[in-house]
């Protein structure tokens, strides 16, 4: 790319994975402008990064591609947990975000030559007699059973038709895998962090798992280079979903019927035991392995722990801990405090600022179901 | 990650030929390290709470003190009658099987164990082979032709006929296989068992894997020995009238797989598997309400109930055949006419070496 120095801009700062991004790119000599663009404030203190307060669903955003002259656009802002706000606020900012900074890149005019998107392997669905490796040509036989994954279908189509039609664009579109680590809320950090696993009865799922270092790496990775394509990422090796309940030192309990699951995680979610989105009962039933080779020989990037370090990583950070362990007690809460006042700022009350960095010390808040669509 | 040194070999040659290395110093319970008291299971470890670890210990040894006390017995018999009444090579076969079990059942407590990108336990399920290899020799007792035929290293496909509406002759190949070469078949299953509760698992576990091209490929490619029933759920769904004719080979499906592997196709023909559950009947409606492929009517179920799923001990034949080389494709993609007509003289060499079987094999149920 252009040596003197790239424009970048990033979206979902607000978030793990925008402001981790932002972070690094800091650190990069041949960086000369990261503007970073999200409606709440980053999740983590950056020092040089520009700020703009501005949603990505507004117009606004092409004014400032085209006046800084920004060359590469990250979209790290697609939301990739449903958990993280409501499904309205989901569609909102995975479609309609997705498609108007798309729009604001696009022009044969366009300064943007790298366009970065962070997806997720959500997009290839789970299902019983699905392959055993999913590779990037591959995509799902059936439709979305749920508005999340028909947004993120959405949102990568509209990325598949941008790079149709911007030849000029190296378009990279990035799917991580499940992440695990010691600040960011996935599904499954909620999950194990239960003191009793729940888990599908007759059913041993294959999963893979992605270390947040190596997730905001691979990402950084992308933007520094210029590699074009589609690719899987996550931690190499397989781990079935009883080993990583042992290697965590938990209990799984068999609860979850195998027909009419999901309607029981409902119930379970309505009394506040659980807090899961949607597919992942289909996840916990018939699991999701992609084939990471594409991102080791043409991306040329390897994840630092393979999937089984990323689970045993995740109990020591997050102090997970059995319910028999005599180990010293969970100080989590004081930790989160400090951490918080390091900061040296409160989340606003915001739908999306709930969980960006580690677990908000209060119950999660309820979502009123009647705003979903 | 780190792994108990696994008792390899040792425990299996004392399983195939009854003369363990291992085991022969005697009966008394067999020398083990010092565990933790690292309790099996949920209720072990709530009972291991409960009460002093004293009894988690007991509860550990009972199975060896029973076995000790079957050997006391046995030796006891031997000393009044002058013959061997209880056989102690099965009893040390037995302990030797129980231990390696529960050994590999606690690494999987601790999560100690590693499976392939498919689910593959390997540790895991050569504990199982034993429970297999006696169905295998005493209620099957299964002879099998041309092992000379199975390569020992290399991938190459297994191609056999499909019969008795659950997947017995499968694991049969599979443990013909395992016992002359030492090595692990990767079967394909059909796609409606990965939405089966237990069977979802426990046959990835195993080592088999959806009949997805994508999977195949990368199995043979892997070198891996990769068994296809082409004849599907139609040939395990055959009703008995129908018996030994082999149904239509899919849609040559597996040739052009091992034409782009580079792989050699081995034949395989087995007889026994249709007189397992002799299907009379097929109710379709019931079938399509449990969105299974057929629901059977066999003597005994439902008549029986769960007993019905027992199948009769019929005499089984497996018989392995030279391999056929495969000419990779000319241009990118295989040509389907010679995709057929290979998978036509597979069916052709399958269906006369059943009836070769058959013609050796005298009766049904006795030999």
């Amino acid at each position: 790319m252009s040596a003197p120095g790239r424009r970048i801009l990033v979206t979902g700062v607000s978030r793990f994975w925008g402001a981790e991004l932002a972070r690094r790119l800091e650190a990069d000599a041949g960086v000369e402008q990261i503007v970073a663009v999200d409606t709440e404030g980053p999740a983590r203190p950056l020092a040089r990064t520009d700020f703009v307060r501005a949603d990505i669903r507004h117009s606004l955003v092409g004014k400032l591609v085209r006046g800084l002259g920004i060359d590469t656009v990250v979209h790290a802002g697609l939301i990739v947990d449903p958990q993280q706000a409501a499904a309205r606020t989901v569609h909102e900012i995975n479609v309609i975000g997705t498609m108007n900074l798309l729009a604001a890149c696009s022009g044969a005019d366009t300064p943007v030559r790298r366009l970065i998107v962070k997806s997720s392997t959500a997009v290839y669905g789970s299902e019983p007699d699905d392959p055993s490796f999913w590779t990037e040509d591959m995509s799902r036989r059936g439709p979305a059973r749920d508005g999340f994954s028909r947004d993120l279908d959405e949102a990568e189509t509209y990325v598949r038709d941008y790079e149709i039609r911007h030849p000029q664009v190296a378009v990279t579109l990035l799917r991580f895998g499940n992440v695990l680590g010691e600040v960011h809320d996935s599904p499954f950090a909620r999950l194990f962090d239960l003191p009793v696993i729940p888990t599908v009865l007759g059913f041993d799922p294959r999963l893979q798992f992605l270390d947040e270092d190596d997730a905001v790496s691979a990402l950084t990775h992308a933007t520094q280079g210029d590699c074009r394509g589609t690719y899987n990422v996550a931690g190499a090796g397989v781990v079935v979903l009883s080993q990583a309940i042992a290697l965590l030192g938990k209990i799984a309990a068999p609860v979850i019927p195998f027909i009419g699951g999901t309607a029981a995680m409902r119930v379970l979610e309505r009394l506040g035991l659980v807090d899961f989105p949607a597919e992942f009962v289909r996840l916990l039933k018939f699991g999701r392995v992609v084939d990471t080779s594409r991102l080791h020989s043409e991306l040329g990037f390897v994840p630092q722990r393979t999937t089984i370090d990323t689970v045993m990583e995740h109990g020591r950070s997050r102090r997970v801990r059995g319910l028999l362990d005599d180990q010293a007690p969970y100080r989590y809460e004081a930790e989160l405090e400090e951490f918080l006042r390091s900061r040296g700022r409160r989340q606003p009350d915001g739908p999306a600022a709930t969980t960006s960095n580690g677990r908000a010390p209060a119950p999660r808040r309820r979502r009123t179901r009647s705003t979903s669509p | 990650m780190t792994r108990a040194a696994p008792a390899r070999g040792g425990s299996r040659r004392a399983s195939s030929n009854g003369h363990g290395a291992h085991h022969t110093t005697g009966l008394a319970p067999v020398a083990r390290p010092a565990m933790p008291a690292v309790p099996l299971d949920t209720l072990g470890r709530l009972a291991s709470m409960l009460a002093p670890s004293r009894l988690a210990a007991m509860r550990r040894d009972l199975p060896a003190t029973a076995m000790a006390a079957t050997g006391m017995l046995a030796l006891r018999l031997r000393d009044l009658t002058g013959r061997d009444v209880i056989d102690l090579e099965s009893l040390q076969e037995v302990i030797s099987v129980y231990y390696r079990a529960n050994a590999v059942h606690e690494q999987h407590q601790r999560g100690e164990f590693d499976i392939d990108g498919f689910g593959f336990d390997r540790e895991w399920t050569e504990a199982l082979m034993p429970i297999f290899r006696v169905i295998f020799r005493r209620y099957w007792r299964v002879e099998t032709g041309g092992l000379e035929n199975l390569p020992r290293s290399g991938g190459a496909l297994l191609v056999s006929n499909h019969a008795g509406v659950l997947p017995w002759d499968g694991a049969m190949i599979t443990v013909a296989v395992y016992d002359a070469v030492d090595r692990h078949t990767r079967a394909l299953i059909a796609g409606w068992f990965g939405a089966l509760p237990v069977a979802s698992w426990f046959l990835r576990r195993s080592g088999q894997t959806l009949g997805h091209p994508d999977d195949t490929l990368r199995l043979l490619r892997g070198g891996e020995l990769v068994l296809v029933f082409p004849e599907g759920v139609r040939g395990t769904g055959k009703p008995w009238s129908e018996r030994y004719r082999l149904r239509r080979f899919g849609r040559g499906g597996f040739v052009d797989v091992a034409m782009r592997a580079g792989v050699p196709i081995i034949p395989v023909s087995v007889v026994g598997s249709e007189e397992t559950y002799p299907m009379l009947a097929d109710l379709q409606p019931i079938a399509r309400l449990l969105g299974m492929p057929y629901f059977p009517i066999t003597p005994t179920w439902p008549l029986l109930g769960p007993l019905g799923l027992i199948p009769l001990p019929s005499k089984w034949r497996i018989t392995f055949h030279p391999p056929v080389t495969v000419a990779p494709p000319q241009g990118e993609d295989p040509e389907p006419w010679r995709v057929m007509e290979v998978a036509d003289s597979i069916r052709a060499t399958i269906q006369q070496g059943v009836a070769e079987d058959l013609r050796q094999r005298q009766r049904v149920f006795r030999g």
